[in-house]
């Protein structure tokens, strides 16, 4: 059995090199990072010095005091927070009642409605991103909040069904007969059994959706032309097309804004993962 | 045989009772939406890509028909061969080397050590970092002039003089590395957490018969990670065709149009050169690719099922 646990002495230079692949990895995906806080903490003229130092050399919070006093952020941010409550509200809804269409009920038509959502899901948004514009001014749309979220709302659907549909299979079926033995309805049994059994993937659909609205660019900045109405991202992005906006003001913007998803996803981050390898073997 | 004659167990949950209209009621919220935002905007894409209409025409301007014209235009087009030949490269190198780099680092760190879990959350902050948010951290790093590559730079071997973002061929190389940077720690904990399904006793047993690291993976770890490989190059493959913002806002397709992929060409097209016409005739090209890798995966999952249930 000495071919399989190997001797003493490879063993630590293997840990050895598998804890210095791992530091090697992490470093590589934090420094960007890490970076970007030094950044935002330190005077320009230090930022700016040739070589650069790894370290802060001083530190100050006016890079946050310019983001908000120069631009309108408070109000970026908080326009971003209302689309992006908005879209996760439409789509955690409208998702949750397709996943229950898809996984309980037998249907012709199925087999098209699940094509639409993986056609849609898969469609780059920028292929379509004019004829919308082009409907959106038409309708009286452009610079609307909750239009806009709209449009999020149905480019994300398509991956709530799909982390949603394995969660609702997975209810046994005695649970349910158990309850249309009690008296359930079909939405008496969505509601008292399926929501509540299926919480933790309908909160993984409602984190999913709150940043893929919070990111979202392309879709805002075609649709939001009115500088109060930006979203962050849209924000962020002009004033960084601004040449003299100073760099510790920028990084500092890009450190408010960016944190928030970071924080959820690693909340949440355990139920994507179950949810995407439970799609990849279910299918 | 056997089987197919045996009473068929019903796949589908009709078992509280049976209503024909209420599924139907259900998907109506996701029909609406649909309808409107995605199929409608497909059909006046292709339309308008049958058309000669600019983005600066006027509510009642006359637009003429012309057929073909713009799909025969777009093969001598040199700039949309260009794209084509753009975003099969980048999306190329996505699958494989963001993939294959997550499969690695997947491979090397799967043991239990000190610290996964942190490990762990920490690999997931880029694929949850929001793309502008990403780029001014990108474009602060690339400065030509203060960007903390310069560092490194100066002990390579290349002139990168021009720029990290303003010449070819490092404004390319620049969005793959931070296409990498953004996805390939994601896809190493996907792959990390399908590899808590390769079958344990298979791999001693493998290697008690000799069978080395290499024959082991071949054997034993591949066949059982598979679907996962699949998905995920899959999700590399829409990453790539999908990116906008970090392309667009790092180097908005140049220098010249070298890193214009095919969703930048529609943008700029339409946006830059008022040309709505051709940009969607570029779209509907696009959206064909798109139903063609959908179609490509559906036959591949009907494969798959077919093979579990044999």
């Amino acid at each position: 059995m000495n071919v399989v646990i190997g001797s003493k002495r490879t063993m630590l230079v293997r840990s050895i090199f598998r804890y210095s692949i791992i530091t090697f990895v992490c470093l590589l995906v934090i420094f960007p990072l890490y970076w970007m806080l030094v950044t935002a903490i330190q005077p320009p003229d230090i930022s700016l010095q040739y070589p650069p130092v790894l370290y802060p050399k001083a530190a100050n919070l006016h890079g946050f005091q310019q983001l908000f006093q120069d631009n309108p952020m408070a109000r970026w941010l908080l326009n971003s927070g209302f689309v992006a409550a908005l879209t996760t509200l439409i789509t955690t809804s409208f998702s949750i009642l397709g996943a229950y269409a898809i996984s309980w009920f037998k249907w012709r038509g199925k087999f098209v409605f699940g094509m639409m959502l993986l056609f849609t899901q898969m469609l780059p948004e920028a292929l379509i991103v004019i004829p919308i514009y082009k409907m959106y001014s038409q309708i009286h749309f452009a610079n609307n909040l909750p239009a806009l979220s709209l449009i999020h709302a149905a480019f994300v659907i398509p991956v709530g069904v799909w982390i949603l549909r394995p969660a609702f299979e997975s209810i046994p079926k005695e649970v349910s007969e158990a309850a249309q033995i009690d008296g359930c309805d079909y939405f008496a049994l969505l509601r008292k059994i399926i929501i509540p059994l299926c919480s933790p993937a309908i909160l993984a659909v409602g984190v999913v959706a709150f940043f893929a609205s919070w990111g979202d660019y392309l879709m805002a900045v075609t649709m939001i032309s009115k500088q109060d109405l930006y979203p962050a991202s849209v924000g962020l992005a002009s004033t960084m097309s601004q040449l003299d906006t100073p760099i510790q003001e920028l990084l500092s913007g890009a450190l408010i804004y960016g944190l928030p998803p970071v924080i959820l996803y690693m909340f949440i981050q355990k139920f994507i993962i179950s949810g995407l390898t439970a799609g990849a073997i279910k299918g | 045989m056997k089987r197919l004659a045996s009473p068929r167990i019903p796949v589908e949950r009709t078992k509280i009772g049976s209503s024909k209209h209420l599924p139907y009621l259900l998907i109506v919220p996701i029909c609406v939406l649909s309808f409107v935002l995605v199929l409608y905007p497909i059909t006046q894409d292709i339309w308008i890509s049958l058309t000669d209409k600019t983005l600066g025409d006027k509510i009642g301007t006359k637009v003429n028909f012309v057929g073909l014209h713009n799909y025969v235009g777009l093969v001598h087009n040199s700039s949309y061969l260009a794209s084509v030949r753009i975003t099969t490269l980048y999306a190329i190198i996505n699958v494989f080397c963001s993939v294959g780099a997550g499969l690695g680092t997947a491979l090397l760190v799967n043991r239990r050590f000190r610290g996964r879990g942190g490990v762990r959350a920490l690999l997931t902050a880029p694929w949850a970092f929001p793309d502008v948010a990403s780029v001014i951290i990108f474009i602060w790093i690339l400065n030509s002039a203060f960007g903390i590559i310069g560092v490194v730079s100066q002990y390579l071997p290349f002139d990168t003089s021009g720029g990290w973002l303003t010449s070819s061929p490092y404004a390319f190389i620049s969005i793959i590395g931070m296409s990498m940077w953004k996805t390939f720690p994601f896809y190493s904990i996907v792959f990390l957490s399908a590899l808590q399904g390769v079958p344990e006793d298979l791999l001693e047993a493998a290697t008690v018969d000799g069978a080395g690291p290499f024959e082991r993976f071949r054997a034993v770890t591949l066949p059982s990670i598979k679907p996962t490989l699949y998905l995920l190059e899959l999700l590399a493959f829409i990453f790539a065709f999908r990116q906008f913002s970090m392309i667009y806002l790092t180097t908005g397709g140049g220098p010249e149009r070298d890193t214009e992929t095919l969703v930048v060409s529609v943008y700029n097209t339409a946006f830059k050169f008022y040309d709505y016409a051709l940009s969607s005739a570029i779209g509907v090209t696009g959206l064909a690719i798109t139903f063609l890798v959908a179609l490509v995966y559906l036959i591949l999952q009907s494969r798959a099922a077919k093979r579990d249930f044999r």
